[in-house]
């Protein structure tokens, strides 16, 4: 498959800091979820991706067109930026008929369009209030709105699910893959992997500006999987509780915290342990005061990739 | 999509006319367009008010003339037309960096001087009708005793062309200003409050520097025996010349706007 | 305590209730102002007057060394409640303070409203008189610089250059001036400022507003002025009324035939419906219909 998207060696700095190193790829038909921290360069990359920014190094090439200063790439692009800003005196049907305009569509092309675009993210019964007095929800739906109206090929979505209730999930995700199915080039950014795992099993992992991973879901999930969890129990009886741990094959080892009374517990198979934890409690007679998992995390990952 | 077409790669006066009545429509909806509108038309009370004083003294202190030129339009060309320029001026493209609106316009398909031209236009436009309701209903109280004079339009006219071209002209200076600087208004207002009231009465050549040096020097003059403040001291540019001198400015500045909104960056505070 | 003792319906920490919760809002608002490089350029130009007064009070006890530099201007070296009337009524400091508000305060209730911060005030423990004060104090402190401190500072400096208590014992009364009138415009500086703040959120119109309408208040007085002939057109300029209650606290002849209390009346109406307005517009919670 020929890549639609091309980016070499992309590079960002803002003043001193570092916002995007050396990313090269080559992205085609289909989903590809963009995954990192809050801050890993997700935004910068998707605003290089769009020309709002310029590269300080590298290139971007959308169908072999650099994006920069090339207007007429934008009819085949809809973008739906991370920003939750509209122009808030208008109603959301103003708003989307208005951006509309800018594709040179006919009137009756574009209120077919907006009518369309609404209907979709269940705003039509809305279209008529402002936008000020929209929720957080609805005005996320609209931003996704304006983006899929033109019926773009190239769509790009800087975090699309932020601000949706599960239900408002569930559809926009189930809507990205009918537009997979229909051929269009996705590009979505997330901090959050289950929805980026709900969506497609094409990863590229970001982290501080650079791409440490990218493929299938499945290898970056074995990756996490081997990453053993670390799990921190205040109890009343660390050390009972710590030598009925040490007989189990799961349990990879067993240390005694920095507080008083705290076991800290490694482990490849988190569901076993909390599996046999409350047993143990009980049959013990085991208080516990406090139970955490200081590493579960996108960051604790993101470190452990970083260190592997 | 059937019958779905796609925008041509170059610059297109369409493109500007679809920017520009999108903000048109945008600008008369804004809250503080009603502000502004309420502020254009404060000359008006303030011209009903000398009217009343007129009726109603009967030896009134200024001539119908006199409040025109010495007042009103000293109020309307060194104040109100530098504050509304510079307003809607620096909003062209200062409002999409404060509302983090840019990047609606930026990934549509027409030119990034076409967002600067059509919202340039639309807010100017907007600007225009208001000054000109402002001007024509101060005029028309004033003279209210002898509307069905002929002879006075012409000045009218005269008196409206100078203050829309003051209006073009600045409008695209701080459209320039709002392009290239993030503290546009206080630049702005240096400017407009500091350099342009002080330079234009400076001797010789160095009044030339100044926007409202040739918006002076197209007034009608005064008539003989009388005083205008807005003459006082002014060294006047032929009105041809300085016509042409307010279109290869503004034309300057909007090309200077659209160059360096084209090729500049724009980074979003967060 | 264990996990099933402890629960969310009681504390058992410490509450502290500290004396000053509007200081925080007050200490990071000087901050922020501080980073600001054309309000830092503004003020450091706006203290300049102060330094050439100053400079002034030392010439004038030191007379016959600079008379060659000042031949025909004594009468403007003579330190006395006018000398101080003069600075703080100037119509320089008056337009730079202006400007300070230009810059530093436009943005201080409308940027809250913007970005919707008024919900993280008040779900603190600070009421809504903490937060006015919070963000006047923010333009107390800068105005009283302008103010306050040049005025002390030369009554100070007066009396340590003379050697002597004479200036004092002659005008007693003129240090209570200094205080009244500076705490007078900064007041009224400050409620002006919040309130054109909390009119809009964008602090762009916020900061043409607070320039236009002072502006504007000149060029109407002066206009009615033209036509009525009457000093009480004057009242209509903000500028003016300041003046008009500088002259009458330094006991000095004002620029118009007005009762001082008529400009007084002005400026406290102008903080009342400062009260008034931000008591409507700023809530902790939004109800948009």
């Amino acid at each position: 498959m020929t890549a639609v998207i091309e980016t070499k060696a992309l590079s960002k700095w803002y003043g001193n800091v570092l916002g995007l190193s050396d990313v090269s790829l080559q992205i085609e038909a289909g989903i590809t979820g963009l995954l990192g921290p809050n801050g890993a360069g997700k935004s910068t990359f998707m605003k290089l991706l769009t020309g709002q920014i310029k590269p300080n190094i590298g290139e971007v090439r959308i169908s072999g067109q650099r994006i920069w200063n090339n207007f007429g790439l934008f009819a085949r692009i809809g973008f739906c930026q991370e920003q939750d800003s509209f122009y808030e005196e208008v109603t959301g049907w103003e708003f989307l008929s208005g951006l509309l305009k800018f594709f040179h569509f006919s009137p009756a092309e574009i209120k077919t369009r907006a009518e369309r675009a609404l209907d979709i993210v269940e705003l039509l019964k809305d279209k008529d209030r402002l936008i000020r007095a929209y929720s957080r929800g609805m005005r996320q739906r609209l931003k996704f709105a304006q983006a899929i109206a033109h019926d773009p090929e190239i769509m790009i979505l800087d975090e699309p699910l932020n601000g949706l209730d599960p239900l408002g999930k569930r559809k926009l995700i189930h809507l990205v893959k009918d537009y997979k199915s229909q051929g269009k080039v996705i590009i979505v950014s997330s901090h959050v992997l289950p929805e980026i795992e709900a969506m497609t099993s094409n990863i590229v992992l970001i982290h501080q500006g650079k791409i440490l991973a990218r493929g299938d879901i499945h290898y970056i999930r074995d990756l996490i999987e081997s990453h053993p969890h670390i799990i921190s129990i205040k109890c009343s009886k660390p050390r009972e509780l710590a030598s009925k741990f040490i007989a189990q094959d799961f349990i990879l080892k067993v240390t005694f915290g920095p507080e008083p009374e705290t076991l800290v517990v490694e482990t490849h198979n988190r569901d076993k342990l909390f599996g046999l934890l409350p047993a143990l409690l009980i049959d013990n007679a085991i208080e516990v005061e406090e139970i955490t998992s200081p590493d579960d995390n996108l960051q604790a990952v993101f470190d452990y990739l970083v260190g592997k | 999509m059937a019958g779905l077409k796609r925008t041509q790669g170059s610059f297109s006066i369409r493109s500007v006319g679809e920017v520009f009545s999108f903000f048109l429509f945008l600008g008369r909806r804004a809250k503080k367009t009603k502000v502004f509108f309420f502020l254009s038309l404060l000359p008006v009370i303030l011209v009903l008010v000398i009217k009343a004083n007129q009726i109603l003294s009967s030896n009134p202190s200024v001539s119908v003339t006199s409040v025109f030129s010495n007042i009103l339009m000293v109020f309307d060309l060194q104040f109100l037309v530098l504050i509304l320029a510079l307003f809607y001026g620096t909003s062209v493209c200062s409002e999409e960096l404060e509302g983090k609106t840019l990047s609606y316009l930026a990934t549509r398909p027409i030119p990034k001087s076409a967002i600067i031209l059509g919202k340039y236009a639309a807010y100017t436009l907007l600007i225009v009708i208001m000054m000109a309701i402002s001007l024509i209903l101060s005029f028309m109280i004033l003279n209210s005793s002898r509307l069905l004079m002929v002879s006075l339009y012409p000045e009218l006219l005269r008196y409206l062309g100078v203050l829309v071209l003051g209006l073009i002209c600045y409008t695209a200076f701080f459209t320039l200003l709002g392009t290239i600087l993030k503290k546009a208004i206080l630049l702005g207002l240096v400017f407009g409050f500091g350099w342009e009231s002080v330079i234009q009465y400076f001797p010789g050549s160095t009044q030339r520097f100044s926007i409202v040096h040739y918006l002076k020097s197209l007034l009608p003059s005064y008539p003989s025996g009388g005083f205008s403040f807005l003459l006082f001291r002014l060294e006047p540019t032929r009105p041809g010349l300085a016509l042409l001198a307010l279109a290869l400015l503004t034309a300057a500045f909007l090309a200077l706007a659209c160059l360096a909104f084209t090729y500049k960056e724009y980074i979003f505070e967060d | 305590m264990t996990i099933r003792e402890k629960g969310y319906t009681h504390w058992d920490g410490q509450l502290r209730q500290t004396r000053f919760p509007w200081w925080p809002i007050t200490r990071t608002g000087i901050k922020l102002a501080f980073k600001i490089k054309g309000f830092r350029l503004f003020f450091v130009f706006s203290l300049i007057p102060s330094f050439v007064y100053l400079v002034g009070i030392y010439i004038s006890e030191r007379m016959e060394n600079f008379r060659f530099m000042i031949k025909g201007s004594e009468k403007i070296l003579q330190i006395n409640p006018g000398y101080f009337k003069s600075y703080l009524t100037s119509d320089f400091l008056l337009f730079m303070m202006v400007m300070l508000l230009v810059f530093g305060g436009a943005r201080l209730i409308s940027d809250d409203l913007k970005n919707n911060a008024l919900q993280l005030y008040f779900s603190r423990p600070i009421q809504k008189k903490d937060y006015f004060l919070g963000k006047a104090s923010i333009l107390f402190f800068f105005l009283l610089i302008l103010t306050l401190v040049p005025g002390l500072v030369f009554f100070l400096m007066k009396l340590i250059f003379a050697a002597s208590f004479a200036f004092f014992a002659a005008f007693p009364w003129l240090l209570l001036s200094i205080v009244i009138y500076s705490l007078l415009v900064t007041i009224f500086f400050a409620s002006y400022t919040l309130l054109l703040s909390s009119l809009s959120k964008n602090k762009r119109y916020v900061a043409v507003l607070i320039f236009a309408v002072y502006l504007f208040s000149d060029i109407i007085a002066a206009i009615l002025n033209e036509i009525f002939r009457t000093p009480y057109v004057a009242l209509f300029s903000l500028k003016v009324n300041l003046q008009q209650m500088g002259a009458f606290l330094f006991q000095q002849k004002a620029h118009y035939a007005v009762p001082w209390f008529y400009s007084f009346l002005v400026l406290a109406a102008v903080c009342a419906l400062t009260v008034w307005v931000l008591g409507k517009k700023i809530k902790g919670v939004e109800v948009i219909k």
